[in-house]
């Protein structure tokens, strides 16, 4: 019995050794590559820095870099503050939507059907040919666009045109036409949140299902009483990556790459820590959210 | 005769009145109604999106097959008139393509294979092998996931001048081996939530059999893994396949060592500066490439040429890859 302990006592240690071992690698690449350069990009927001043959001088301008970012900053037909504006404001109205729509798909997706392999395939195409480089080869062909668009290509039938003549609010209309032209774009940013919520629904205990069948419930009432909450643990999981997702891929990432591509290293270094800071910023906030709501805990611990 | 029919039309009616008013019956009904729209519906929606999905890549591929004289015949909107390779002759001269294709290929393996070790170790650390102070490290993990690339590729270029590392692959092999590749931080979090969902007693039972930790990992909780291996593995490759910021941060496509993410985003931006080096103007006549509209196709037939061979490998994992979430339940 005695061994036994010591045993375990010393398999204990031995498990700390091999953590130290296995998180070595990331830990160094951290402090290497990970918070040193953290600690110089956050000082360089504060200078001014020129490149000289070789060298880079700095000169110490305290806030300056970050008052001009906010209140000067102009490239080309945009402002490095309208874009900071309107991707916070597009994040908090499409966070929602996506969550949904994403959820949605997992559970269709989830549902047994003929040809369900097929369907999940082609889904997550847009997770593998999501590219900037593929994107800007893309876009580049605008004469092509104005080309189809004279075919009559460009679109199957003018939808617009079709909702008009129903009659229909304008506002509805603008809307439902925004959503349908952006759907792929949405569902580009929505491939790892439906790979994630399809996942965290495979791992719902499948008895729970047949419990509630037997006692009559309905596919509706079994996905609100027993899909939904087991899932919200994962929402935060995703909320997570969609948040920086759709930051990576707005248009103010696109901003400090240019500035960055333009030697302007200082400003955007602070642009950089501006748009870390709203990201932050708006975490905290859902998270105080889910605390209030009480989205996040598994239901099951407590 | 006529009473007898009205008798039998009416006894007819009588059942079928009856067969309606059974609420049974009935219930099966409206069961069984609710499930075929049910399915109709979904059918419809998915159907509709997977158009969505396939359509601009199936238009690209009609599009890359059209002879080039043929760029703008009104004539031509599906179906090309003349089928001709040229285009994607073209483009695979604009790109280097073999060379290129290669090299990336290469790059993505073997990043794939740092990105896996790295991170499995990492996740499995913080899942298995907790100690004190091993959730407030994690932390870090999401710091780093949180944090954009912009703000650390300045003084990552320098430390990397330093080391004499830029213009070299290598500088990429670093970033991944010490777990700070492209989204390392998400890969360690599904390795993290993966290991926390297998049950204890594997763990228990190797303990028993005298298996140290090293063993366990690599023997047992590595094989159980394959599904979070798989999607990990897949996402490593084909974000690294597809990345083009830090493959120009570190200059790692130079013209002896071509990747196609940067020529593709070269010839994107001067197609025609793209033709005339490569020496592919002299393959069609004038009248061709004075054409705008040439120059943007293929452009998109480069972008066709570097997104097929993920294409087909996906024909390939696709599978393994859709198997392996419903093993897996990352997110257990």
């Amino acid at each position: 019995m005695k061994t036994y302990h010591k045993l375990q006592l010393s398999y204990k240690q031995q498990k700390l050794v091999w953590a130290v071992i296995f998180l070595l690698p990331w830990f160094a690449g951290f402090l290497l590559l990970f918070m040193a350069p953290l600690f110089e990009s956050f000082r360089y927001s504060f200078y001014h820095l020129t490149p000289r043959a070789g060298e880079i001088t700095k000169e110490f301008i305290a806030f300056e870099n970050y008052r001009y970012a906010l209140n000067e900053h102009v490239l080309l037909n945009t402002s490095y503050r309208v874009e900071l504006i309107s991707t916070t404001t597009d994040v908090v109205i499409n966070l929602p939507v996506l969550l949904i729509f994403s959820l949605f798909i997992a559970v269709l997706l989830n549902m047994k059907f003929k040809g369900r392999a097929l369907v999940r395939a082609i889904f997550f195409i847009p997770v593998i040919l999501n590219s900037a480089a593929v994107a800007s080869a893309l876009g580049g062909g605008e004469a092509f666009a104005a080309l189809m668009e004279e075919q009559g290509i460009g679109q199957l039938f003018n939808l617009e045109f079709y909702l008009l003549q129903t009659g229909m609010a304008e506002f509805l209309i603008t809307f439902i036409v925004g959503l349908i032209d952006r759907i792929y774009s949405i569902l580009a940013l929505a491939g790892v949140p439906i790979l994630l919520f399809l996942a965290s629904i495979q791992s719902v205990p499948k008895h729970l299902y047949e419990a509630a069948k037997i006692e009559g419930a309905t596919n509706y009432e079994a996905f609100w009483l027993i899909t939904l909450p087991n899932v919200t643990p994962h929402i935060i999981t995703v909320t997570v990556y969609a948040l920086v997702d759709t930051f990576l891929t707005s248009s103010i990432s696109n901003i400090i790459s240019t500035e960055l591509n333009r030697q302007n290293w200082g400003l955007s270094s602070a642009m950089a820590w501006i748009y870390v800071g709203t990201i932050v910023v708006i975490l905290a906030l859902l998270a105080m959210i889910a605390k209030g709501f009480k989205i996040g805990e598994s239901h099951y611990e407590n | 005769m006529k009473t007898d029919l009205m008798k039998r039309f009416s006894s007819y009616y009588q059942s079928i009145k009856e067969n309606l008013s059974d609420p049974r019956k009935n219930h099966r009904r409206i069961r069984k109604l609710q499930a075929t729209t049910g399915s109709i519906l979904r059918f419809m929606l998915l159907f509709g999106l997977c158009f969505v999905i396939l359509f601009p890549t199936i238009q690209q591929v009609l599009m890359a097959l059209r002879a080039p004289e043929d760029v703008n015949n009104p004539a031509v909107i599906w179906i090309p008139e003349q089928w001709s390779l040229l285009n994607i002759k073209i483009a695979a001269l604009v790109l280097d393509y073999q060379k290129a294709l290669f090299n990336t290929f290469k790059v993505s393996f073997i990043v794939m294979f740092l990105q896996l070790a790295s991170t499995s170790l990492a996740g499995y650390a913080f899942s298995r092998l907790r100690f004190k102070g091993s959730n407030i490290l994690f932390l870090l993990v999401i710091l780093t996931i949180i944090i954009p690339p912009q703000a650390l590729s300045l003084a990552q270029y320098l430390y990397f001048r330093d080391l004499r590392l830029i213009g070299k692959e290598a500088s990429v092999y670093l970033m991944s081996g010490l777990g700070m590749g492209i989204r390392s931080g998400i890969f360690i979090y599904i390795f993290r939530q993966f290991f926390r969902g297998l049950p204890k007693e594997l763990e228990e039972s190797a303990i028993v059999d005298g298996a140290n930790v090293f063993r366990t990992f690599w023997n047992i909780m590595l094989p159980n893994a394959r599904g979070a291996m798989v999607v990990v593995g897949l996402f490593a490759f084909v974000w690294q396949w597809n990345d083009a910021y830090y493959v120009k941060i570190f200059e790692i496509s130079t013209a002896e060592f071509p990747l196609l993410t940067m020529r593709l985003i070269n010839a994107a931006e001067r197609t025609y500066q793209a033709l005339f080096y490569t020496g592919a103007l002299n393959l069609i006549g004038q009248n061709i490439w004075e054409n705008p509209l040439f120059l943007a196709l293929i452009s998109n037939v480069a972008a066709l040429l570097m997104m097929l061979p993920l294409l087909i490998m996906y024909v390939f994992v696709q599978k393994q890859f859709v198997e392996s979430i419903e093993r897996t339940g990352i997110v257990g």
